[in-house]
């Protein structure tokens, strides 16, 4: 008896060991990081001086709001377009026709550029004096401000494409096994193809598609190489004021830098709470 | 020998198809080949055959989920070759019920209506209906994954009825679920029958299911419709030895037919006077004919020989032929206890008489009735 109880806690004990590797190097990072930024941000390990805690870093780095607000504004409008585009060019590959596979192949040639290179190609694509406006043969002086302009369209362009493309992998790694299946029933039970996107297809993306999206939406907050390229000089979104506080030549900055970075983790975390608490709730999670 | 076809009405069948060929690439065999199927409606049809027949691409084919490379499919006389799988007005269950995983049990049944454009409340009305069918409606709000595999079957069935359809096909809808569940369901699908009386095709695999649902057997073979007839015509009157095979008949013996007569290794057997002479395969199912202990004696042909063709009377003036022979080998299925009996140089199929243990040995006598004996071409 005494055997056959403790054969399952051995097995939970081993388990546990076998995942510690990998488990430890994440929380040193993850906890030790978080925790050291947010020790610096309320002034508890200031690089000179004594250590006191206090919230001035928040209120004393200029435009903290603002920063936030374009930072969720450049977030938001690319995660919702990359989630819009995603949901649709799944279905075309899923769809399994020749138009689809090309798409598919696409896209996952989309995800394996990096971000820097896909802001270099974007900035190289839609500023004034770039391929586009001489393709379409528009002087510098007409061209609208794609790149660094007010609309922080380039910023958003590039991170709704690699996105997208990130979004639609996801879920058709999900679906494409069982939704043929689930397509064919809906069909035979007198279902249109716009009815069975409505009723089906986009349920069954539906948590895929916000898992997705809540990662996109993480990454674009927190990154900051395609908004410090195509964007502009100021206001600046939190990510971009984040490093420029950490490289500045104040050591004071130090501290201010720690609290837009903990600004930024308390929006990312707020979202993707609020997007697991969503997938809890879908029936086609459960 | 007739072969066994069944003529109807195009514009009254339920389902017609018409010269269906299907292939899924050029190297490979053809699925179907030259298929003419008419099924009337209200019946129950049952399509068996091996894997790789051609069974489900019938069906899938009729659905509209596979288009055929040549033919025709009429639903009640109306073309509906080049019509969407939505657009024809069938349903279809399929081996896994595939119930929505992202819609309670209600509204996996409300779905056909919901998808019609009727709203919410009417569709959910409408499913309760379908559900209390299948005696389902305590499950009503459930997710479909905390139901059993026959549960979610029962499921998947009200909710193809629910759409309302001409034809409801089902593809091996039940050959995951265990016996006594199956019977459950030959049982739900004859009640439903009596309820709603829809056309119903299906493809199972099991000879039993067969004859437990459906009144009519088409039996496919490499692509080809080898039989299609009345459940007693398929097994005890097959249109060939492929069919006899195929529907799990095991006493087969070449010979000749003279005046009435069928000459083989197993003896001269009288069949009715009306069939013709000429080379012909005698066929009579195991589980027809019956062996029983025998008194020993002699002789080891037990009726009364066969002196001269011209003695030849039709087989049922001459009751039962009985052979003698030896128990070569038996085994117990369930209740069966299934011989084999060395009558001569050939070998007989058989069961045990009811109450009969007998074994490797035993001499016996084989009762073969006269209603048990078919002769198929050679």
């Amino acid at each position: 008896m005494t055997a056959v109880q403790s054969r399952p806690r051995r097995h939970g004990m081993r388990a546990t060991l076998l995942v510690l590797p990998a488990i430890i190097p994440v929380a040193i990072v993850v906890i030790g990081g978080i925790g050291t930024t947010v020790v610096q941000s309320l002034g508890l390990m200031p690089l000179v001086g004594t250590p006191a805690l206090s919230v001035d870093a928040f209120e004393s780095t200029d435009n903290l709001l603002g920063s936030a607000l374009l930072s969720l504004g450049i977030a938001v409008v690319s995660t919702a377009i990359a989630a819009v585009v995603g949901f649709f060019t799944a279905v075309l590959i899923i769809s399994g026709n020749w138009g689809g596979r090309i798409v598919g192949a696409l896209s996952a040639a989309a995800v394996t550029v990096p971000h820097l290179v896909g802001a270099a190609s974007v900035g190289l694509l839609l500023s004034d004096s770039g391929v586009l406006a001489r393709i379409l043969g528009i002087p510098p002086e007409s061209w609208p401000a794609l790149v660094a302009g007010p609309t922080w369209f380039a910023v958003i362009a590039e991170y709704a494409w690699k996105e997208s493309a990130f979004v639609a992998l996801i879920i058709v790694g999900t679906l494409a096994t069982r939704i043929t299946s689930y397509d064919e029933t809906a069909a035979m039970l007198g279902a249109s193809r716009g009815a069975r996107l409505r009723l089906v297809l986009f349920p069954l993306a539906a948590p895929s598609l916000l898992v997705a999206s809540a990662i996109a939406f993480a990454y674009t907050l927190g990154s900051y190489e395609v908004a410090w390229l195509l964007g502009k000089t100021y206001p600046e979104p939190l990510s971009v004021m984040a490093l420029r506080l950490f490289n500045s030549a104040s050591l004071t900055a130090r501290p201010e830098a720690a609290a837009v970075a903990v600004i930024t983790l308390l929006l990312t975390a707020a979202i993707v709470g609020v997007a697991m608490l969503g997938l809890r709730r879908m029936r086609a999670w459960q | 020998m007739t072969t066994h076809t069944q003529t109807t009405d195009v514009e009254t069948s339920a389902i017609t198809l018409t010269g269906i060929t299907k292939s899924y690439s050029a190297a490979s065999p053809a699925a179907l080949r030259e298929v003419n199927l008419d099924i009337l409606p209200g019946t129950s049809t049952a399509i068996v055959g091996p894997s790789g027949s051609g069974k489900s691409t019938i069906l899938r084919i009729i659905a509209g989920l596979e288009d055929a490379d040549g033919g025709q499919v009429r639903l009640s006389g109306r073309d509906v070759t080049a019509l969407l799988p939505e657009q024809r007005g069938i349903s279809m269950v399929f081996q896994r019920p595939l119930l929505f995983p992202h819609l309670t049990v209600l509204d996996n049944v409300a779905f056909a209506d919901r998808a019609a454009g009727l709203s919410r409340g009417q569709a959910r009305e409408r499913a309760r209906e379908h559900l209390e069918l299948v005696q389902m409606g305590a499950f009503a709000s459930r997710s479909p994954h905390s139901l059993s595999g026959g549960q979610q079957q029962r499921i998947a069935v009200a909710r193809a009825l629910a759409a309302k359809p001409s034809v409801l096909l089902l593809d091996e809808p039940f050959s995951a679920l265990d016996p006594g569940l199956k019977d459950e369901m030959h049982a739900m699908i004859a009640s439903i029958r009596e309820a709603v009386n829809p056309t119903i095709l299906f493809v199972t695999h099991d000879r039993d299911e067969a004859s437990a649902m459906a009144e009519r057997i088409v039996v496919l073979e490499n692509g080809q419709l080898l039989q299609h007839d009345t459940v007693d015509n398929v097994f005890h009157r097959p249109a060939s030895l492929a069919v006899a095979r195929l529907l799990g008949g095991k006493n087969a013996f070449a010979g000749e037919v003279r005046n009435g007569v069928h000459h083989s290794a197993i003896g001269a057997v009288a069949i009715s006077s009306t069939v013709e002479s000429g080379p012909a395969t005698l066929v009579f199912r195991q589980e027809a004919v019956s062996a029983s202990a025998r008194v020993p004696d002699n002789r080891t042909d037990a009726s009364p020989p066969v002196t001269r063709d011209s003695d030849a009377t039709a087989c049922q003036s001459r009751g039962p032929r009985e052979l003698h022979g030896v128990v070569t080998s038996a085994i117990q299925r369930g209740p069966r206890r299934e011989l084999l009996v060395r009558v001569g140089d050939a070998e007989i199929r058989t069961e045990a008489a009811p109450g009969a243990l007998l074994s490797a040995g035993d001499s016996v006598t084989v009762s073969l009735p006269c209603e048990a004996l078919w002769t198929v071409p050679s």
